[in-house]
């Protein structure tokens, strides 16, 4: 009874050890389904591994891949900044000042549940098929986590706290400079965190379907790379590089946000 | 009884009325409270939970405006929170994105107290504080790596960097256990400056629930009763100073703290019922 | 010693009045503010002004329709019964596809909590699945199942998934130990405790996800329906947009939002009936 207690306790720590049994299911997915591409005819455009590694290498080799990449993430910068701006802006005016607060959430909890994706047609009608419309959606859907998670931090900041700098005379622009905003940083990079990886969710959509929908694939960015190996080059083996590309870089920058909170933000736990 | 004109502070009738924010049933917290405080006199406010203690002191800071009434400081109303007034909180309200030396400094940088000095002298100034609650070797560690001695000790520092009057103290030793408890009443009166002259002594207001800690800082206590919260009695403390462990098992200690038990003892068994 | 007076003494003052009068009374406009709703309704119709201003100074009633106009398409659209029938498909695609996925994540969740073995085993393959966003699935769902009505369900389900199972192994793993071992002192055999005591201290985090999975879901059905179905909410308002008409375009990102947020209060509903013991809920 006291070997499963033990068992039960140590994985506490995620991940903090590295474990072969987790390594079974995917390589016997890899094994399967390799095996299952050999028995195809030659000509099949089903993709298997082998031939998903060598699409990889040939992308990257005639420079497709890196350059729909550099597109699809200069899009997301762009937009994400855009959010973080006018999320983290009218997050800190809603969280410090009740009246805006009370005036603004009604008509932001109503958009809140519009996706990225439905504002997309709009997007369309306004900017066109280009790199604005793409902006335009991850901006959007990067701005209510950053919105909702600054509201969040600054409404909840330690009263003591400001009672405690209100007490040493220090001036209320100061005090929302100083002790405001510091004890939201935490909320407020969860915010970006979050933000970033919706955005990156919204480009490939973004792109994939200006691709489907404005007849040709020439918005560029990866998600549109993924559209022409679906409706015109019929290549799967090109498709399932995309989708590890897009899981490769949400990955990264879930990584990078994550070493930046733990950079910036020393003082927590 | 000493002369009211060298009362520090003067509190006239503060009354404190709350407004239930659902029900819109007032609530009287504090009901005519009048008390005067000498200069350099350390006062203890000692009642049982729910008594209004903790809005009295909020009332001096001036965090909180009373309903009724007027708070005096040096003859001069009390309309709003100053550095004058020192606040030292229940759970210490450190900044818990500084280090020990920037939340010592902190008033110092951001606020008035600052105002004149340079930046050398306000670095010089927080050297100083750091050495005078023994926290040298911690100065760049955050609130969370320190134990709770040490928090306490870090906000007595930055209380007293700001160079305040009247310091007003919210149970800040009420979340440390009881050993803890007994070194740091020894260092706040040290702190405080019990070997000086009177003269050269701070203001203190203390709020505690802990009778004999009451009885062992203080030289007057204040006994608050609930419902509404008011002033019951005031008890010169005549013990000597400077007081050391030993004033503890005096006599004189017992029975002080025991005619305080006696005046709460009611209430504190009607809180709990 | 010194006393002071500690008779009682009525608390105000002011001789007229009831004695505990409000210190301070709000004036009449601030206190119709205070009654519930008026403050969103006002908002409301600032944020309806702004919209038709901006429209009557654009001029341009594909770009921006004017408020009118979009309410004129949404009853008319509601009159044909286009409206319900895309509205009613939409919903049944995002039901069907909860469905599957609390069927498959919950048990699943559970069980790795349960289980440390099982966690080895599956939880690196989830995390090597999971930062691939079901939008990316879509041009190779469409080779597989094709465009139509599956293709939605399949994108929804594993979105859906992630959050699912995820809080379920969270909520399983939360339960506190201590609550395990006082059911044990009282003789519990073990699968009693696990339906009676780690089951509900799971069931807050597990509804916590199902909300999360449900909004996640219902933000990606658009881009299902929108690249890859013939019907639909997601379809129908692309369909407009090629067809340059804008007030149904508007309104249909209209009923997108009014669907999406009565599933999320039904769920809220569902969470007080199901997990009555939790206050607020904890989502947003």
């Amino acid at each position: 009874m006291s070997a499963t207690a033990a068992r039960a306790a140590a994985p506490a720590r995620r991940g903090a050890r590295f474990d072969p049994r987790g390594l079974v299911l995917p390589l016997l997915a890899l094994i399967v389904w390799q095996l299952w591409a050999l028995t195809l005819p030659h000509d099949s455009p089903a993709p298997s591994p082998a031939r998903v590694i060598a699409t990889f290498i040939e992308l990257v080799r005639s420079g497709d891949l890196p350059s729909a990449l550099a597109m699809s993430l200069g899009r997301v910068i762009a937009g994400f900044a855009t959010g973080l701006a006018t999320g983290v802006t009218v997050g800190v005016l809603m969280g410090a000042f009740r009246p805006v607060r009370r005036v603004l959430e009604p008509i932001i909890e109503s958009f809140r549940p519009v996706a990225p994706m439905a504002i997309l047609p709009i997007a369309i009608l306004w900017f066109g098929t280009g790199t604005p419309a793409a902006v335009s959606i991850v901006g959007y859907a990067a701005f209510f986590p950053l919105l909702v998670n600054t509201v969040h931090g600054v409404s909840r900041v330690d009263r003591k706290l400001v009672q405690a700098a209100r007490t040493m005379g220090v001036s209320r622009p100061r005090i929302l400079a100083k002790v405001v905003l510091p004890a939201a940083m935490p909320s407020i990079m969860l915010g970006a965190r979050l933000g970033m990886s919706v955005a990156w969710t919204a480009i490939i959509a973004a792109e994939l379907a200006v691709g489907s929908k404005s007849g040709g694939g020439n918005s560029g960015g990866i998600g549109s790379m993924m559209f022409v190996f679906y409706a015109y080059s019929v290549d799967l083996n090109g498709i399932v590089v995309c989708m590890i590309v897009v899981g490769v870089v949400a990955l990264l920058i879930d990584q990078l946000f994550r070493a930046a909170e733990a950079r910036l933000l020393p003082w927590r736990q | 009884m000493q002369a009211v004109e060298n009362a520090k502070l003067r509190l006239k009738d503060v009354t404190k009325t709350f407004i239930a924010p659902r029900t819109l049933k007032p609530t009287v917290a504090v009901s005519d409270v009048t008390l005067d405080i000498m200069r350099g006199e350390f006062v203890c406010i000692v009642g049982p939970s729910g008594c209004g203690k903790s809005t009295v002191l909020n009332m001096i800071a001036g965090l909180e405006a009373p309903s009724d009434g007027t708070i005096f400081m040096d003859d001069r109303p009390i309309s709003g929170p100053s550095a004058e007034r020192g606040v030292m909180f229940q759970d210490y309200a450190l900044f818990p994105w500084l280090t020990v030396q920037d939340n010592i400094g902190f008033g110092l940088r951001n606020g008035t107290p600052g105002h004149s000095l340079s930046a050398g002298e306000i670095k010089d100034r927080i050297e100083a504080h750091i050495d005078l609650v023994r926290l040298r070797g911690s100065e760049a560690k955050y609130p969370h790596q320190l134990s709770g001695g040490m928090r306490q000790r870090v906000a007595l520092a930055r209380l007293l960097a700001n160079g305040p009057d009247v310091l007003l103290m919210d149970e800040p030793l009420g979340a440390l256990d009881a050993q803890t408890r007994l070194i740091l009443q020894s260092e706040l009166l040290r702190i405080w400056g019990e070997t000086s002259p009177t003269a050269q002594r701070k203001t203190a207001i203390f709020i505690t629930h802990d009778i004999e800690e009451a009885v062992f800082l203080a030289d007057r206590v204040v006994v608050m009763s609930r419902h509404p919260g008011r002033v019951r009695a005031l008890l010169d403390i005549d013990l000597p100073r400077p007081r050391n462990e030993h004033v503890r098992t005096t006599q004189r200690f017992g029975e002080l703290s025991e005619e305080i038990w006696q005046l709460i003892r009611d209430e504190a068994l009607e809180a709990i019922a | 010693m010194e006393k002071t007076q500690t008779g009682a003494k009525p608390a105000s003052r002011d001789g007229d009045g009831p004695a505990n009068a409000a210190p301070q009374r709000p004036g009449l406009p601030a206190m119709l503010l205070e009654i519930p709703g008026v403050v969103p309704a006002l908002s409301f119709a600032g944020f309806v002004a702004l919209w038709w201003a901006g429209a009557a100074w654009n001029g341009n009633s594909i770009q921006l329709p004017t408020p009118p106009e979009v309410f004129g398409a949404l009853v008319s659209l509601a009159r044909d019964g286009e409206l319900f029938t895309n509205a009613g498909l939409s919903l049944s695609r995002l039901i069907v596809s909860m469905s599957i996925a609390v069927l498959i994540a919950v048990p699943l969740g559970f069980w790795m909590g349960l289980s440390e073995t099982l966690r080895r085993y599956v939880d690196p393959t989830i995390e090597l699945l999971r930062p691939i966003s079901g939008i990316a699935w879509i041009p190779l769902a469409l080779f597989i199942f094709g465009v139509g009505g599956v293709l939605p369900v399949f994108i929804m389900t594993y979105v859906a998934f992630f959050p699912l199972v995820m809080n379920t192994f969270a909520g399983v793993r939360g339960a506190d130990p201590k609550l395990v071992a006082a059911a044990r002192t009282m003789g519990v055999g073990r699968l009693r405790i696990t339906a009676r005591v780690v089951l509900p201290s799971a069931l807050p985090t597990i509804m916590v996800g199902v909300r999360l999975a449900l909004a996640g879901a219902w933000s990606a059905i658009i881009a299902a329906e929108l690249i890859g179905a013939p019907t639909g909410l997601g379809f129908a308002i692309e369909w407009y947009r090629e067809l340059l008409a804008s007030p149904k375009v508007f309104a249909y990102v209209g009923v997108i939002a009014g669907v999406g947020y009565l599933a999320d209060l039904a769920l809220q509903w569902l969470q007080r009936r199901l997990t009555p013991w939790t206050v607020g809920g904890g989502l947003s």
